[in-house]
């Protein structure tokens, strides 16, 4: 099998320091995949870089046979790849119906046929289509950022740190929706703090370490693995 | 008082249809444009001097305000681009130099090119009678321009797909790119779009008296000035503020002159600032 999505040793610097060095990843189609590691690991640089936010000083990303790296943001969503960055960046003054209608801005005339798959996904935002989406809770926005991000009709799926800020209840429904789209086949590279979630869910993980890949396997695997137990779950 | 009135209105309507454009551009881009009003007035010259050339008057002031948005265009694809490759206060510092020079070199070359051209337009009614009072036709005529062309605008960024995309980049310019908005392209429209807007105050204001080569700085400080205190993000409280402007500059023109209008003008930009630093109807777009 080959990869749907690809970094090939990917560097990225915010000036002199490098953020990333020599990354690879790989994505299957249909696979979830995701990349642990602590704070400041370069986990949003990965998925920024590969949404085209920001562009690697070396290596290329490249999706389904296409270059991805150097190619702006809005560009990188209309060939399939959708991200919901952490800070969600949602558009504060515009109600949850309007965002959810620029989420499909790349392709119009889906705009009911999406709502209608983002409504059954999340139905509390149905039921707050007039609502201003900066008035919303933390875990509503989260939902409107996912959605938003669904209205495009992706094929792969990017979220980083879903579950932050987010109360347990809202963190356990949110990655049952997750599961969801996996099962309907969406592809989903996912950035989560929460190791044992984010391993529960995927299929393959990467362990990110000071900008380098430390350790790749399994996501069962490494759930088993000893010293992710020890660094990241918590268990001695 | 009342004609003061109507006069107030019918030049806050006008100055709405520029500050709306200075609003729009910098919502948009980060650029405070300081030679807006002269986009007006290269609108209006260009009419005058079509008219002169013997064009139909109509046409000669839809071809003046497509001028004035075809002009805009050149200025986003050259002279803004070095400021659009810089980002946050490098922008803003930037886009004020380069838009200060293109005001001179525009106000430099219109004078010396066209020194005599004024834009002055007499329609066939001289005045009304509306409800009791004689209302100058023109003054109808150019509140009417302006109306329609809000109403047209805000019908655009409420209705529109493409609108709603103006106002996101506004709110939120990361998250319109991740939802597939190209920002640079819509950016340009909304240059072009302010252009033609701009374009439209200046053949009004042929209408409603005369436009001379030299009123681009004064037309481009009190589209400023109404802007700021409209909210220079804030696209229906730049539309309050025209208004409400227009009507205390009338007022202030007729009882203390037009020097102290200017000077009461700028106060109350000052106290808006002060009180409500983000406009009138702070984010109410």
């Amino acid at each position: 099998m080959s990869a749907v999505l690809r970094t090939e040793g990917i560097e990225v610097r915010y000036g002199e320091t490098s953020v990333l060095r020599d990354v690879t990843v790989e994505v299957e189609r249909g696979e979830a995949v995701s990349v642990i590691g602590p704070n400041g690991a370069g986990k949003t640089t990965l998925l920024k870089t590969i949404a085209g936010v920001l562009r690697p000083r070396h290596g290329r990303v490249v999706y389904d046979g296409v270059r991805l790296d150097g190619r702006p943001a809005h560009r990188v969503v209309r060939l399939g790849i959708a991200y919901v960055p952490a800070e969600k960046e949602l558009f504060p003054q515009m109600t949850v119906l309007e965002n959810l209608q620029l989420g499909a801005y790349v392709n119009p005339t889906a705009t009911d046929e999406h709502l209608a798959f983002v409504f059954g996904l999340f139905p509390r935002l149905r039921e707050r289509t007039g609502q201003l989406a900066g008035t919303m809770s933390g875990g509503e926005q989260q939902m409107l950022a996912i959605g938003r991000a669904m209205m495009a009709g992706p094929k792969v799926l990017m979220l980083d740190e879903p579950s932050t800020g987010l109360a347990p209840k809202l963190v356990a429904e949110m990655y049952e929706q997750l599961s969801r789209l996996k099962a309907a086949g969406l592809t989903i590279l996912l950035a989560e703090q929460q190791v044992p979630l984010a391993l529960a869910l995927t299929d393959r993980t990467y362990v990110l370490e000071n900008g380098a890949i430390r350790l790749a396997g399994p996501s069962r695997d490494l759930l088993g693995d000893p010293e992710i137990k020890r660094a990241y779950l918590g268990l001695a | 008082m009342i004609p003061i009135l109507i006069d107030g209105v019918v030049q806050g309507l006008q100055l709405s249809l520029l500050a709306v454009g200075i609003t729009l551009i910098y919502g948009l881009g980060g650029v405070l444009n300081l030679a807006h009003g002269q986009l007006a007035i290269v609108g209006g010259v260009a009419t005058a001097l079509l008219i002169g050339g013997g064009v139909n008057v109509v046409a000669a002031c839809v071809l003046g305000v497509l001028g004035a948005g075809l002009f805009a265009l050149v200025v986003d694809r050259s002279l803004l681009v070095p400021a659009y490759r810089a980002h946050g206060e490098e922008r803003l510092l930037l886009g004020l130099v380069l838009t200060l020079g293109l005001s001179l070199l525009i106000d430099g070359y219109l004078n010396y090119q066209f020194p005599n051209t004024a834009l002055t337009l007499r329609l066939p009614v001289p005045s009304v009678n509306l409800g009791g009072f004689r209302v100058r036709s023109a003054s109808i005529g150019t509140s009417l321009i302006a109306i329609l062309a809000f109403l047209v605008l805000l019908g655009f960024l409420r209705r529109t797909l493409v609108g709603k995309a103006v106002r996101s980049i506004i709110q939120n310019e990361v998250g319109a790119e991740l939802c597939g908005i190209d920002a640079t392209r819509t950016r340009t429209l909304i240059l072009v779009l302010s252009g033609m807007l701009a374009g439209l105050a200046g053949v009004a204001q042929g209408l409603f008296s005369s436009l001379g080569t030299e009123m681009g700085v004064e037309f481009t400080i009190l589209g400023l000035i109404v802007a700021v205190v409209g909210g220079v993000r804030s696209i229906n409280g730049t539309l309050a503020a025209g208004v409400l402007l227009g009507i205390v500059n009338a007022f202030a023109s007729y009882y203390v002159g037009t020097y102290l209008a200017f000077i009461i003008l700028l106060l109350a930009a000052m106290i808006t600032i002060l009180v409500r630093p983000s406009g009138l109807l702070a984010y109410w777009t």
